[in-house]
């Protein structure tokens, strides 16, 4: 958002753009159709379905480009521009191809306060592509997120619209990074709060056991 | 009946009508946006906002608690509401901003969000001068802007198809012009693109919008977000005259304004007629007015020679006496009006020529039971009603071969384009034209060519596709008219206002050409037939009396939105 602020300006997407997805790969398969027959019905009308269908095909095709948004509003039964509008409006919709590991670093106000900024600077030298880009390699994209909800441990970033890595510091970036370079996703972690650590062995979740404590990251570099 | 308060006045209501349109209808002018009466309310304009309060009932006796004074308590709901998606209750007690200072207060508010991001284009908008938005800034605005940081730039000037142009900036999100595709025309070729402070409303990519209705998102437009590829930029609102009239292009009658400038017909909108347009008009009617300025004829002539009205008429009655009436062709027009067309079969009836025929001009498969039809012409069910057939083209082409006509008397249309015959063939025929433009592929064979007035020009009535019939007025003068002594033609700002020296407009481009019930009666005259009416008002007085298909029809009763006919003249 800093950017837009300096440079309020809005770009318009392509028009006309050439399909990214050849049109032979541009099909759901019958069991992703039938799935997506199943959640139509679940809602009063058709158009409560398109998130869930265009996160389906997101999972599949790893991006969403026109064609493929098209392609599932047709599979939902709902007009094209209505689906549009709903891909466009949501940031973890990606409408261009990113890479393989969608690196979120949060940069909203509780995040910059404790070294938001510090961690997402940090990974992009150590990447060396700014945010917004994707590395050469095609395995990294940074972007710099608004609130993930998640102030409790900051600064925090999230992998890939998936599991969110807390209390963010170099070494653990490093370690992040390295095993992201293996394929290894984190799993998802709880984390604890001081006043829960007394109770049920500090882990008030039944369904996960790994539980990580929160802690006061020292503020920005920033601002000290 | 139930009543409500709205402003200390009460009103009745019967129904469950929105709060907004029951003010609106009441003269209660509250300021909107995003509402439109034929449209979901999405309330998102926040411009409509009102106070709402019902008298608080005792729960134990279920009547009304009084104050000391024995009125009811009126227990107000804690926010303001929206009134365009509002229903209305028997009770309700209404403060709009004419007596509540807290709905002043959030109109101005609201505004000043809405102007944020908004340009200040207003000297170079399309919009200014009729623009809600600007209107509602200096009724109810802030005095000043107290944002300090650089406007959002959005797209401007795209072509969102071949006949809208958007202009992202200006747009306020009031997503009308999406609901109208969504709803009204089920195109759905639009929709809001992006999130907060970025959005505006946009094709998907891959898609034009190319329908066939949308310049209707131009006019319901509040800001000047859509404006017309077509007539963006060539006048303001202010230097052009509107009149109410009907769209001639297709058999709909869909009710229209043309808008003139220096007598040119610059711009045609809607104009709201339930019972025929509701509030939209087709591309097609809208586009189709450069007929109406370019092309246009000088003056009449014989053979090709300009000569004066007076010697033309003599000439087409020359043209028509002395002749078996059996020789002698009329055709009538579904482009001209029932009073033209009456007059003609008055003169075919005096020269013992058998009742006038219409070309029919159609293209089937163009229609869509909506505002366009098959037929591309405006009054052939007029023609009809008058006891005109259609022409069997087949039929008229062997008998114009053939030499079995010796006078050819076309009303308004134009044979040789029709494919009736070619201009050679009609070598041996005299042939007395009415036409429009210069265009006209019979003009060349033509021995009397009479430059007839547009329906932009004359006065008269239309019968549409379903019988509904409407009057035509005049939008713009023509060489014999004085366009601020024709009470019909429509006014510019500076008629009403201005002083006799503020002319904006130029007396020019008057076209020389008579409207056909001033011609036909000329030709009449020279045959001993004298058709003395004082106007088209006075033939459809006539024609109410003696015509079944028309009684009970007048210019009164007609007024601006028409009447519909039945086999037996005007339904009640």
């Amino acid at each position: 958002m800093g950017d837009f602020i300096k440079h309020p300006v809005v770009d318009m997407p392509e028009r006309m753009p050439a399909p990214a997805i050849e049109a032979d790969k541009l099909v759901f398969t019958d069991d992703e159709k039938k799935q997506m027959k199943t959640w139509v019905s679940r809602y009063p009308t058709a158009d409560g379905a398109i998130m869930r269908g265009l996160w389906l095909a997101q999972e599949k095709f790893g991006f969403l480009p026109p064609e493929v948004i098209q392609l599932v509003a047709n599979e939902i039964g709902i007009p094209y521009a209505n689906a549009y509008g709903v891909a466009t409006f949501y940031t973890q919709y990606f409408k261009e191809k990113k890479g393989k590991h969608v690196l979120d670093i949060c940069t909203c106000f509780s995040c910059q306060l404790c070294g938001g900024y510090d961690m997402l600077h940090y990974i992009e030298e150590k990447l060396g592509v700014h945010k917004g880009e994707t590395t050469k390699d095609g395995l990294f994209t940074i972007q710099e997120a608004e609130c993930l909800g998640a102030c409790g441990s900051a600064p925090m970033l999230q992998i890939t619209n998936g599991p969110f890595v807390h209390n963010l510091n170099k070494e653990k970036v490093d370690a992040l990074l390295d095993a992201l370079k293996e394929d290894k996703i984190p799993a998802f972690t709880s984390v604890t709060l001081p006043q829960d650590e007394d109770e049920m062995g500090g882990n008030r979740r039944s369904d996960v056991s790994s539980i990580e404590s929160y802690s006061v990251r020292p503020v920005s570099e920033t601002l000290s | 009946m139930p009543k409500i308060t709205l402003d200390n006045d009460t009103f009745e209501f019967e129904g469950r009508p929105k709060l907004l349109q029951f003010c609106l209808e009441s003269g209660v002018d509250l300021p909107h946006f995003c509402y439109h009466p034929s449209m979901s309310a999405p309330a998102n304009c926040r411009q409509c906002l009102v106070e709402v309060g019902m008298p608080q009932i005792n729960r134990e006796t279920g009547q009304p608690n009084l104050d000391e004074s024995g009125q009811p308590i009126i227990q107000y709901m804690p926010k303001l509401q929206t009134s365009c998606s509002m229903d209305v209750a028997d009770g309700m007690v209404v403060k709009s901003h004419r007596s509540s200072e807290l709905v002043k207060r959030a109109q101005k508010d609201n505004l000043e969000f809405l102007l944020i991001n908004h340009p200040l284009d207003c000297p170079i908008c399309d919009q200014a001068g009729h623009c809600p938005l600007q209107n509602q800034t200096y009724k109810h605005g802030p005095e000043g802007s107290r944002f300090e940081f650089r406007k959002v730039g959005k797209p401007k000037h795209i072509d969102l198809g071949p006949n809208v142009v958007l202009d992202g900036e200006r747009c306020i999100n009031c997503t009308r012009c999406i609901r109208f595709t969504r709803e009204i025309s089920k195109s759905n070729q639009l929709t809001i693109i992006e999130r907060g402070v970025k959005n505006y409303p946009m094709t998907p990519p891959g898609v034009e919008f190319d329908e066939p209705y949308s310049m209707n998102v131009i006019d319901i437009c509040p800001v000047g977000a859509l404006t017309s590829k077509d007539a963006r930029f060539r006048a303001r609102i202010w230097e052009m005259s509107k009149t109410a009239s009907i769209s001639t292009v297709n058999a709909k009658g869909s009710n229209c304004y043309y808008w003139v400038k220096d007598n040119k017909i610059v711009q045609i909108t809607p104009r709201t007629n339930m019972d025929v347009n509701e509030y939209w008009l087709a591309d097609e009617d809208r586009l189709d007015y450069h007929k109406f300025n370019d092309n246009r004829p000088t003056g009449p002539s014989i053979s090709g020679a300009q000569v004066s009205w007076e010697a033309a008429y003599k000439a087409a009655s020359d043209c028509l006496s002395g002749v078996d009436g059996s020789r002698i062709l009329f055709l009538g027009s579904a482009t001209a009006t029932v009073e033209d067309n009456y007059l003609l079969t008055k003169l075919a009836a005096k020269v013992g020529a058998s009742t006038p025929m219409y070309l029919a001009h159609r293209k089937e498969g163009h229609g869509d039971n909506w505002l366009r039809t098959d037929d591309r012409t405006p009054n052939a069910q007029g023609c009809e009603r008058l006891g005109m057939k259609v022409a069997d083209v087949a039929a008229l082409k062997a008998r114009i071969s053939n030499g079995e006509v010796d006078v050819l008397h076309v009303l308004e249309d134009d044979v040789v384009a029709s494919g009736v015959c070619t201009a050679a063939e009609l070598a041996g025929v005299k042939v007395v034209l009415h036409y429009y433009n210069t265009t006209n592929e019979t003009l060349s064979a033509a021995d009397v060519a009479i430059p007839a007035a547009m329906a932009v020009e004359t006065v008269g009535t239309v019968v549409n596709e379903q019988g509904h019939a409407q009057r035509l007025r005049p939008a713009k003068a023509i060489a014999d008219v004085n366009r601020t002594l024709s009470m019909e033609i429509g006014k510019c700002r500076a008629d009403r206002h201005g002083t006799p020296f503020d002319k904006w407009y130029e007396e020019a481009n008057l076209i020389n050409c008579q409207p056909g019930w001033v011609s036909l009666p000329g030709i009449a005259s020279g045959l001993g037939l004298e058709l003395n009416y004082k106007g088209p008002r006075q033939i459809i007085e006539e024609l109410s009396s003696s015509n079944d298909a028309f009684a009970g029809l007048s210019y009164e009763g007609m007024g601006e939105l028409g009447v519909r006919l039945s086999e037996q003249g005007v339904t009640a």
